[in-house]
């Protein structure tokens, strides 16, 4: 009984996280979450320290995504990113980025 | 998308209104016992006065429609993050803002004189040297030939204050480039500005002075108040005493504050706020494109700023007090703390 509480939480949790996903709407354009991550300096790093496919992969989303919003359009239907699909390929570097800010910031500080 | 053309429309009404300003000029005279008539004079006699007017009068209105749908693209697009480009733009705003008023009292109406006496009293909450700065601003014990003839000259040289303020606005905007309804780096999508960039802006300039010469010739007085109609009167005071409506909402502000000096640092502030908003940046994503919550906000700030629009031309009264009071909180509510606070939750 315990066990079967969280599993049904989660899977709201989940079920709810795959409609905002969707009513964000930049699937639609085939981009995915962490092509839309606004571009400060340690994004910009981030980005920088991308494996040259994933830096590729990345900048023909946003073209093509640039293109359809400039036309007013979307992709069809089944080319729109899916919620199970989208992975967080900018995370790693961009954690290693703040870590390494924050190395320095501390080593300043001595 | 359209929504970019604003910039380059403010352009083309700026050169519009000195245009027209420069002819009005020509004709126009700054004393309180000529000025009620040369405009009539004008309007009457002068080849072509009458559109002239009516250009330059509904011009202003067109100005601001194109300055508040600048500002509403840079806050639903997450264009403030441009932050020199943004703060200079808040203060041409404020320009904009300080000329439109002066220009009203120029044709020295009804509304022209009581309109110019309330927003010049203001000045006197400021501590200690209020009244004395308030008869300094006058030139004299009240709205007189003094403040006529320096308004008239001030609203022709700050056209050219805004002029140059323009240029700077420019020249920190073509630093970064410009932002795009995504709010992704485009970079590596640029295209010319010919044709694409020209015929685009073309295409908005037509649209717009089709629109500001229809409302011109077929109904100019649509926003316009009929207390103008009559020469400027000291000692008759109308009985609603309003500005023009795209200084509505602050009027609604200021009013709903039932104290002098909070009423106008209300006003101030209600112009001033938009400088903190790229400071209270919390989304990871620049603009509101992707964020469902936020747009609900800005939606709602839209139609905040509509019921303060029309509460700032209804009478002192309930239930108008209470439902202006309501909007003003919810106006700096909005901006201070339930758009950073939609940001992070999204986040």
């Amino acid at each position: 009984m315990a066990s079967r509480a969280p599993a049904a939480t989660g899977r709201l949790l989940v079920g709810f996280r795959k409609w905002y996903y969707n009513a964000c709407g930049f699937n639609k354009f085939g981009l995915m979450r962490d092509d839309t991550i606004m571009e400060d300096s340690d994004v910009k790093e981030a980005i920088r320290r991308l494996p040259e496919p994933v830096y590729n992969d990345r900048m023909f989303r946003i073209k093509r995504a640039l293109d359809l919003s400039m036309k007013q359009q979307v992709l069809p239907k089944d080319q729109w990113t899916k919620f199970e699909e989208d992975f967080p390929y900018l995370e790693p570097y961009l954690e290693e980025v703040i870590r390494e800010k924050k190395e320095k910031e501390e080593w300043a500080k001595k | 998308s359209g929504v970019w053309n604003f910039g380059s429309l403010l352009g083309l009404c700026l050169i519009t209104q000195i245009l027209t300003g420069v002819f009005l000029g020509m004709d126009y005279t700054s004393d309180i016992s000529t000025g009620f008539s040369s405009v009539t004079h004008i309007w009457r006699d002068v080849n072509y006065g009458w559109l002239i007017r009516n250009l330059h009068g509904n011009g202003a209105s067109f100005f601001f429609i194109c300055i508040y749908m600048d500002i509403g693209r840079g806050l639903y697009y997450g264009s403030y993050l441009y932050k020199e480009t943004w703060n200079i733009g808040v203060v041409l705003l404020l320009l904009v803002m300080m000329t439109a008023f002066v220009g009203y009292v120029v044709p020295w109406g009804q509304m022209s004189f009581w309109g110019g006496t309330v927003i010049t009293n203001l000045l006197s909450g400021v501590p200690y040297m209020g009244d004395t700065l308030v008869q300094w601003i006058w030139g004299g014990f009240s709205v007189d030939n003094g403040t006529l003839t320096r308004f008239f000259g001030f609203h022709f040289l700050l056209a050219f204050v805004i002029g140059g303020g323009t240029v700077v606005h420019l020249l920190f905007l073509h630093e970064t480039g410009s932002n795009n309804p995504g709010g992704v780096n485009s970079d590596g999508d640029k295209i010319s500005f010919h044709p694409y960039f020209s015929y685009k802006d073309l295409l908005g300039f037509v649209i717009m002075l089709l629109g500001l010469t229809s409302l011109g010739v077929f109904s100019p007085n649509l926003v316009g108040d009929p207390e103008n109609f009559t020469p400027g009167n000291p000692l008759v005071t109308p009985p609603h005493i309003q500005p023009e409506w795209y200084f509505l909402f602050g009027y609604g502000i200021l009013r709903s504050i039932p104290n002098k000096v909070g009423g106008v640092l209300g006003l101030l502030f209600s112009i001033l706020v938009l400088m903190v908003v790229p400071i209270l940046h919390t989304s990871k994503q620049r603009g509101l494109t992707f964020r469902p919550v936020t747009q609900f906000l800005f939606w709602t700030l839209v139609g905040d700023m509509i019921i303060l629009t029309w509460i700032g031309g209804m009478p002192v009264e309930h239930p108008y007090i209470i439902i202006g009071q309501i909007g003003s909180v919810l106006y700096f509510g909005l901006f201070l703390v339930l758009v950073p606070l939609g940001g992070w939750v999204e986040n």
